[in-house]
């Protein structure tokens, strides 16, 4: 299977072009790669968290490798809570991980400060990798620096267990740790912003695979919506995911004026088009596990062809993307096979077009069973 | 005046249920100290209203805060109970569970709520934690003799360590003597399948219901 050696549109020019209304190569894909380009780049996984020049390097040596139009600053879920006083594993070849939260009483909680994003933690090797990323691909790739949720980030700073007890035993715990985390995660962010970057969110403890839409409503959202119109007052639109199962609370989501909602592949595209599509862009949603990093090339075909062919009608937009970050060994096949599926789609996207090729697919799938 | 044993364990079940633990603890003393049946307040009160908040759980109705309170709740008083439970010796009913995350993964929530619905089962439970090496499952059945072993991760890139665990029981001769069942968010009935476990629950609680189920039909 051939892969086209180049897109006719950079991923600037072609968002550009799409925002005028006009015809374009391919729609905006998204794999979603993370911490796999250290794969395409061949380094370690840890060289990521003391050189900047490293972590921006791979990230644009992923970028030229597979084509896709986001390029993120985005290593793992901790170092926010780090660069507040949690401790982490860092692995040599792996995704850091959280060892223990920043407080390690829960009763002390009130001592928790703000991060520096200048000084703490690994954040200036990231804001770094920022200014290299700017120079090197900023006028043709958008690039997005991630943070997690003030809620997310508080689980993070006093255990993800002790949080979610406190939510009920001792809510004004949770609300400041939430406050801290708003402040820090907004000095980094504008930290970002100001080198020339706009910002994601991941929200994972935020899903309703974990909490109630009420205890979202009551701890999380709130500091979520100050979040993105902090952003706005910046003029940043922001592209929030949210792990899991997260239909009951689209709308809170929606009606906080994010710019895109990237959905995980355990929720529908066509009913998250359905409730929200008029109110923001969907991206989505390619199962990361079974399909990208397990799959064949022809499942990932089709599971791709699936996601637009429920999403391409969205009001607002749609973008296909992975329903997570992909695994780290996910194959370089899948990855250019999920990219060469929208450049032999084109855009705006034909029915037609997008039937017969769900069409093939199926029969080659057929074949590859028998 | 005292309450009957049947009001005190309906309380029981109650105050677990609505995540009370000073009540729970305070019923269970009640309980005790009316010199009523220790392990019956434990199966008819206690993890009968951990069981139904497992199902407050299916139904949606309860997420993990609400669950992680009930089994505070369920745990303080287990611990007033526990020291006037007459050892069951005779009943042979009595089950041995081996249970961990695979070596790699540190998501431990499910696997937390599975040792509660294994011991409400009637299982005696060997959690060993999370980011577990494969020789200490293996060291593990052997050491205690289990019945079960019950693994889980929530990573794709940590799945194949379930396969080589399985693939360890049978080189140390020892997977004829468990049963084997997977779970977490990636996994599927056909990857249980795959890699050989006998089973698979999308949830804790119907996980441990299946568990009791194929080893009292693996025993017959």
């Amino acid at each position: 299977m051939s892969r086209k050696t180049k897109d006719e549109m950079t991923p600037k020019q072609r968002a550009a072009a799409i925002a005028n209304g006009e015809e374009v190569d391919r729609m905006p894909c998204n794999p979603n790669v993370a911490n796999g380009v250290a794969r395409v780049y061949g380094c370690k996984i840890s060289e990521f968290n003391t050189s900047a020049k490293t972590l921006a390097e791979a990230q644009i040596a992923g970028y030229r490798r597979f084509g896709y139009d986001s390029v993120r600053v985005f290593t793992d879920l901790f170092p926010w809570a780090e660069a507040m006083g949690a401790e982490v594993t860092m692995p040599e070849d792996d995704t850091v991980d959280l060892k223990t939260p920043a407080i390690k009483d829960p009763a002390d909680y009130k001592k928790i400060h703000p991060l520096n994003p200048y000084k703490d933690g690994r954040l200036p090797v990231h804001l770094d990798a920022m200014k290299y990323l700017i120079d090197g691909v900023g006028d043709e790739v958008g690039i997005s620096a991630a943070i997690v949720g003030p809620f997310t980030n508080a689980c993070f700073l006093l255990g993800v267990e002790n949080v979610l007890r406190f939510c009920y035993k001792n809510p004004e715990a949770v609300h400041h740790l939430c406050q801290v985390s708003l402040e820090s995660l907004i000095a980094y962010a504008d930290a970002a912003i100001d080198i020339g970057l706009g910002p994601t969110i991941s929200e994972p403890m935020s899903s309703c695979t974990v909490i109630s839409p009420k205890i979202f409503r009551e701890f999380s959202a709130p500091y979520l919506k100050q979040l993105v119109d902090h952003f706005k007052s910046r003029d940043r639109g922001v592209v929030m995911h949210i792990c899991g199962q997260t239909a009951d609370i689209w709308e809170d989501i929606a009606d906080m004026g994010v710019a895109g909602f990237s959905i995980d592949n355990v929720a529908s595209i066509e009913e998250c088009k359905k409730k929200i599509g008029n109110k923001t862009k969907i991206l989505g949603n390619v199962n990361p596990g079974t399909t990208m990093y397990m799959g064949t090339p022809a499942e990932v075909r089709m599971a791709t062809l699936q996601c637009i062919k429920e999403g391409y009608d969205s009001p607002k937009g749609f973008m296909p993307m992975s329903g997570c970050s992909l695994p780290v060994e996910t194959p370089f096949e899948n990855i250019d096979m999920m990219m060469d599926t929208v450049r032999e789609l084109g855009y705006p996207v034909d029915p037609e077009k997008l039937d017969r090729m769900m069409k093939e697919t199926e029969a080659e799938l057929e074949k590859e069973k028998a | 005046m005292a309450r009957s044993k049947e009001e005190l364990i309906a309380a029981m079940g109650n105050a677990v249920l609505e995540m009370e633990d000073e009540e729970a603890a305070a019923l269970a003393e009640e309980y005790v100290e009316a010199g009523y049946d220790a392990m019956e307040g434990l199966t008819e009160g206690l993890a009968k209203g951990m069981n139904r908040a497992g199902e407050l759980y299916e139904e949606k109705e309860y997420f993990i805060p609400e669950l992680l309170l009930c089994s505070d709740a369920f745990y303080g008083a287990v611990d007033v109970l526990r020291p006037h439970i007459q050892k069951k010796t005779d009943s042979g009913e009595q089950m041995t569970a081996v249970i961990g995350v695979v070596e790699g993964d540190t998501h431990d929530i499910g696997k937390n709520i599975l040792k509660i619905m294994l011991e409400t089962e009637g299982f005696d439970v060997y959690d060993l934690g999370k980011d577990v090496p494969t020789q200490n499952f293996i060291d593990a059945a052997r050491e205690h003799n289990a019945d079960f072993i019950g693994m889980s991760t929530l990573m794709t890139t940590t799945m194949i360590k379930m396969s080589e665990i399985i693939q360890e029981l049978k080189n140390n001769g020892l997977r004829d003597r468990v049963v084997v069942m997977v779970g977490g968010g990636p996994i599927s009935e056909a990857y249980a399948d795959k890699i050989g476990a006998d089973g698979y629950e999308p949830d804790a609680a119907s996980a441990a219901r299946r568990a009791r189920e194929l080893v009292l039909a693996h025993r017959s």
